[in-house]
């Protein structure tokens, strides 16, 4: 659906430009671009810088919501270690959403942020050059990554030995990573 | 239990038979020796020693000869430059080793110039091969091949051949006779598209091979024809087209009815390729130590995927948690090559896979429990594979010292590369050769290796097998644009044992059997896969190299249907035939 309205958007834009063009060949005195063409491109400009605002929002939600996710899956391996429950798939839960916190998103987004790259698109392109994001990444910076990503390990072999306060010191190391991306 | 033939004093022999194994041994030494267990005839080379790497390229002397045809010279697509797989089988079981190798087409000004064919070369048994291709019918169908896998998919005894193609998929069934047929079709695996990497194995524990098969990027033949180079090579030059800029293509799975019939059960089974990651190798193996087999993909350009096997055909997606997604700085790598085998001794897989030029190959520890450390620059495997574009790699105990060492083949993409020498990095490389330390570190015995790794070279598949049955592991490896090598082993080395597993007719799958060999204090596992390294096949007979130890304390068979058969006490430098009797 996004991809239709932006479609016609470059459409519209091509239009008015093909009458504009028409219009102003025979005036010498025209040397600046017409004036509508400008108003387009102004318009398609604030598109795409909606657009990448609406990509920091839509992956900020993103990571939202795998936060909330990993708040009720750490609830769930505690209520099971105390029950003496298997607490080992909501432990494993748990670690696979702070892995996908710290690759913003699971493999289809990945497949995603893929996509943009394929077209050129990079959000953080000056962060990127910089080092200090990876490829296509929006909010999680490459350090934030590796120590939710390492985290993600400590939490998932914590499955083979359930320990409830192991779990909230680690779940405590990723809110404070958390705390520091959403910023 | 049974001693067959043999005879050679193997010391005190015995087995334990679980949930109904049986076994049977034969053995026989090379060059028909006999080895008392008392003494080691070899100079007992300490673990670690730099030991004396001889490789000498024997292929053309041998017979091996059919040139892999690689696309275009500029490789202006990235199907030109991504090469074909090699594999070590013995189709015909007459106890020699045969080699297989897959061939592409040649392309030029927008148009096909030749396909080429594959070959199957047959082991005469007396160090030189005949080429069986047409006899067999396992020329390849014309189709441009990728890469191979090989298992007895029917349970009739015989290994069939997967062929991987950039287009529909062969499968030759081995006939039994000498001869194949294509029953792709039949079977339901033709997949068309660009196919990369496969893997046989059992995933739901029913007793017969199931298959997953890798996929690359979505593209046509067309477009590969009309492709023009585009990609900005550091600002100085337009190399190949490709893979940034193209569309993944996803992954499948095959699940086997266990007559002959595959079905598509990849969303099922919990291997949806979510990603759509650029698939190249495959490699099952049992990461968990849980009893059954688990599945690494290797991306390029993506996380790779660790698929825990959760049984009943059930996968859990678990490479981002378990370290075996990314390197040990949280950065998804270009995936090509991946090899299993056990580095530091500790009788846990390990995995090594081969990356892009200018980023190193990365060797993942594994714990036993699913969980895996890059350990690349501990290990020296790091700075050693950096500048090098590698593809197939393997885990051989090369000079039968007791540890496994790492073989890399290499070979850059972009032959505009060799333009800029100002980058330090050439279009053809030198393949490497990682000697284990045996204290946990790698160092780098190219240099030393003989001239069979002197030769800088475009190096794809590669695959390692003891076709002249002296105890040590060869090397088969195939090049862009020319004929395979053979490198033969003649390095100093220690003693051996190589177990040739036989698993007759209606017996279940060979694929996902584990052997443990305990000798001289050392515990030494491998196991048995149906593809390894870059879209390749090695020797199916697990080889152990032992150093210095004089007699093998215990060896360890467990099939894939978690029965096993042990022998203790087995002389050195030989083989023994273990058979799976029920």
């Amino acid at each position: 659906m996004k991809r239709f309205a932006w479609t016609l958007v470059c459409f519209s834009a091509v239009l008015t430009a093909g009458s504009t063009l028409t219009r102003a060949a025979g005036d010498v005195s025209g040397a600046s671009t017409p004036a509508e063409l400008v108003a387009s491109y102004n318009s398609l400009a604030d598109t795409i810088l909606a657009g990448n605002r609406t990509e920091h929002n839509l992956v900020k939600a993103i990571l939202s919501a795998t936060y909330r996710h990993g708040e009720m899956a750490l609830k769930a391996a505690k209520s099971s270690i105390k029950s003496g429950q298997g607490a080992k798939g909501d432990i494993e839960k748990l670690a696979a959403f702070v892995s996908q916190l710290g690759n913003e998103g699971d493999a289809s987004v990945a497949g995603i942020r893929t996509r943009l790259l394929e077209g050129g698109h990079h959000h953080n392109a000056k962060g990127e050059q910089q080092g200090l994001f990876d490829e296509g990444y929006v909010i999680v910076t490459r350090a934030a990554k590796k120590a939710l990503l390492d985290s993600a390990m400590r939490i998932g072999k914590l499955a083979m030995a359930p320990d409830a306060k192991a779990l909230d010191t680690e779940w405590a190391a990723v809110t404070r990573q958390y705390n520091e991306i959403m910023k | 239990m049974t001693t067959g033939s043999g005879g050679h004093g193997g010391g005190l022999l015995s087995a334990v038979l679980a949930l109904g194994a049986l076994l049977t041994l034969s053995a026989r030494c090379a060059g028909g020796a006999p080895a008392p267990p008392s003494m080691s005839p070899h100079p007992a080379p300490a673990p670690g020693a730099e030991s004396g790497l001889r490789f000498v390229d024997v292929a053309e002397k041998t017979g091996i000869t059919r040139v892999a045809l690689s696309g275009r010279p500029e490789k202006d697509h990235v199907l030109d430059s991504s090469g074909t797989g090699v594999a070590w089988l013995d189709y015909d079981r007459d106890g020699h080793l045969d080699a297989y190798i897959v061939n592409a087409w040649k392309l030029s000004d927008g148009a096909v110039v030749e396909k080429g064919r594959n070959a199957l070369y047959r082991n005469r048994g007396d160090g030189t091969f005949e080429d069986v291709t047409d006899r067999a019918g396992v020329a390849g169908e014309g189709r441009w091949g990728c890469g191979i896998a090989v298992a007895d998919y029917d349970n009739d005894g015989w290994p069939d051949i997967l062929l991987t193609n950039f287009g529909a998929n062969v499968l030759y069934r081995n006939r039994g006779d000498g001869t194949f047929e294509n029953v792709a079709a039949a079977a339901g695996i033709e997949s068309p598209g660009w196919n990369t990497g496969a893997a046989f194995f059992d995933a739901d524990g029913d007793g017969d091979l199931d298959l997953y098969i890798a996929a690359y990027i979505d593209c046509t033949m067309e477009e590969v024809l009309a492709a023009q180079r585009n990609l900005s090579w550091k600002g100085v030059d337009n190399v190949a087209f490709g893979p940034f800029g193209l569309k993944g293509a996803p992954d499948h799975f095959f699940l086997s009815d266990g007559k002959g019939h595959f079905t598509d059960a990849t969303e099922q089974s919990g291997l949806t390729d979510l990603a759509l990651g650029y698939g190249f190798s495959v490699r099952a193996a049992d990461f968990d130590n849980d009893g059954d087999l688990d599945l690494y993909v290797a991306n390029d350009s993506n996380a790779n995927y660790l698929y825990r096997n959760e049984g009943q055909g059930r996968f859990t997606e678990t490479g981002l948690w378990s370290g075996a997604a990314f390197d040990a700085h949280g950065a998804a790598q270009a995936g090509m090559g991946v090899t299993v085998g056990d580095y530091n001794g500790d009788a846990l897989l390990d995995i090594f896979v081969t990356n892009f030029a200018e980023d190193f190959s990365t060797l993942y520890k594994g714990d036993g429990h699913g969980f895996f450390e890059d350990v690349s620059e501990a290990t020296g495997v790091g700075p050693a594979t950096f500048t090098s574009l590698s593809w197939g790699t393997v885990f051989a105990d090369l000079d039968d010292d007791g540890d496994q060492d790492l073989v890399v083949a290499n070979g850059h993409i972009y032959p505009q590369v060799d333009r800029h020498p100002e980058f330090g990095l050439t279009y053809a490389q030198r393949n490497l050769l990682l000697e284990n330390s045996g204290d946990g570190r790698f160092v780098d015995a190219t240099a030393r290796a003989g001239a069979g790794f002197a030769p800088a070279a475009l190096s794809r598949g590669l695959a390692a097998g003891d076709f002249d049955d002296d105890g040590d592991l060869d090397l088969l490896i195939s090049h862009l644009d020319a004929p395979p090598s053979l490198l033969r082993n003649d390095s100093a080395r220690g003693g051996w044992l190589t177990v040739d597993l036989d698993v007759p007719a209606g017996r279940g799958p060979l694929v996902g059997t584990l052997v443990t060999v305990k000798a001289g204090g050392r515990t030494l596992i491998r196991d048995v896969s149906s593809n390894d390294s870059y879209l390749s096949v090695n020797d199916p007979r697990p080889s152990f190299g032992l150093g210095a130890a004089r007699v093998v304390d215990l060896v360890d068979v467990r099939w894939p249907d978690g029965s096993h058969a042990s022998l203790k006490d087995v002389a050195i430098d030989r083989f023994v035939k273990i058979r799976k009797e029920r």
